[in-house]
């Protein structure tokens, strides 16, 4: 059809794996920082735990080493976003709402998470994820209709609006493998269990372990 | 699936999020197309097939012979 060699292209074209690892380390920098939040507040809690009061050198240095690399990651994101500024590539205005989403998210995620740890409350038996203790009735209901109502509402909204077929077809295919996942995991848990040679199966669990592979599946399908 | 998309964007000098922004879809999705890991949807090779007006088997080859056509 013509003779044009792929030399001709523009240099924004040759970076994709670049974009994909750049992208891959926010990602993870992001990660990172929400550990090392959770770090602090363990700290912290165990701190008072232990009667309070001021820290010592030893404590000074430890929470000034994680606030410390708390500030690298933060620096790495900073940086990395400025890069991908200047690359020159144009970001379609729906992958921006998108962007914007996903950073609203993972700031409110993140608040949430680490008032959540600043409070005790993922040490308290009644909100502690992994925990089968008896709750209230109101916060039963509100974490029902949070989950139930409005964050089913936000991922249909989500999907009807997905930047491009291709991204639809990432958030399939990440379903798809995540209920797989479940149907072949949660058996084969429950017949290990059974067999004395695992702990019983944990429902919390194996949540994650579906969401986890859903955001995996999604990851390799949209950039690799 | 093997295509031509590269080519004719390098004709226009384009880049691929300059075509993405062309056909309303992610940079992340010429890519996918143009490395053949991901078959656009038949409206968005319509949609190609218009841009660059020119028939979608010139745009896009299925590999198919021929062979065993009746």
């Amino acid at each position: 059809m013509t003779n044009i060699q792929e030399s001709t292209m523009r240099d924004a074209d040759q970076k994709t794996g670049g974009n994909i690892a750049r992208n891959l380390w926010m990602m993870l920098s992001g990660v990172g920082i929400i550990m090392l939040l959770g770090v602090i507040t363990g700290f912290l809690s165990q701190h008072n735990a232990q009667g309070g009061g001021a820290l010592d050198l030893a404590g000074v240095a430890v929470l000034g080493a994680i606030a410390a690399a708390i500030l690298i990651l933060a620096f790495v994101i900073w940086k990395l976003f400025q890069q991908g500024k200047q690359s020159g590539e144009k970001v379609p205005r729906r992958e921006k709402v998108y962007n914007r989403f996903l950073v609203g998210s993972f700031l409110f995620g993140g608040t949430t998470g680490l008032a959540l740890a600043l409070t005790g409350s993922f040490d308290a038996p009644e909100t502690s994820l992994m925990s089968n203790a008896a709750m209230s009735p109101v916060l039963a209901i509100i974490l029902s209709i949070a989950i139930g109502v409005i964050l089913p509402a936000i991922t249909l909204y989500w999907h009807r609006h997905a930047v491009d077929e291709q991204e639809e077809t990432a958030y399939r295919l990440g379903a798809l493998i995540a209920i797989y996942a479940f149907w072949f995991i949660a058996p084969v848990w429950w017949f290990l269990w059974r067999g004395g040679i695992l702990p019983e199966v944990n429902g919390v669990t194996l949540y994650f372990i579906t969401m986890f592979v859903a955001l995996v599946v999604w990851f390799w399908k949209k950039y690799r | 699936m093997k295509n031509q998309l590269k080519v004719l964007r390098a004709m226009r000098n384009w880049s691929q999020a300059d075509l993405g922004e062309h056909l309303d879809v992610s940079r992340q999705a010429v890519n996918a197309i143009e490395t053949g890991k991901y078959d656009p949807s038949l409206p968005l090779a319509f949609k190609i097939s218009r841009l660059f007006e020119l028939p979608i088997e010139e745009i896009f080859d299925d590999e198919h012979t021929g062979e065993h056509d009746a």
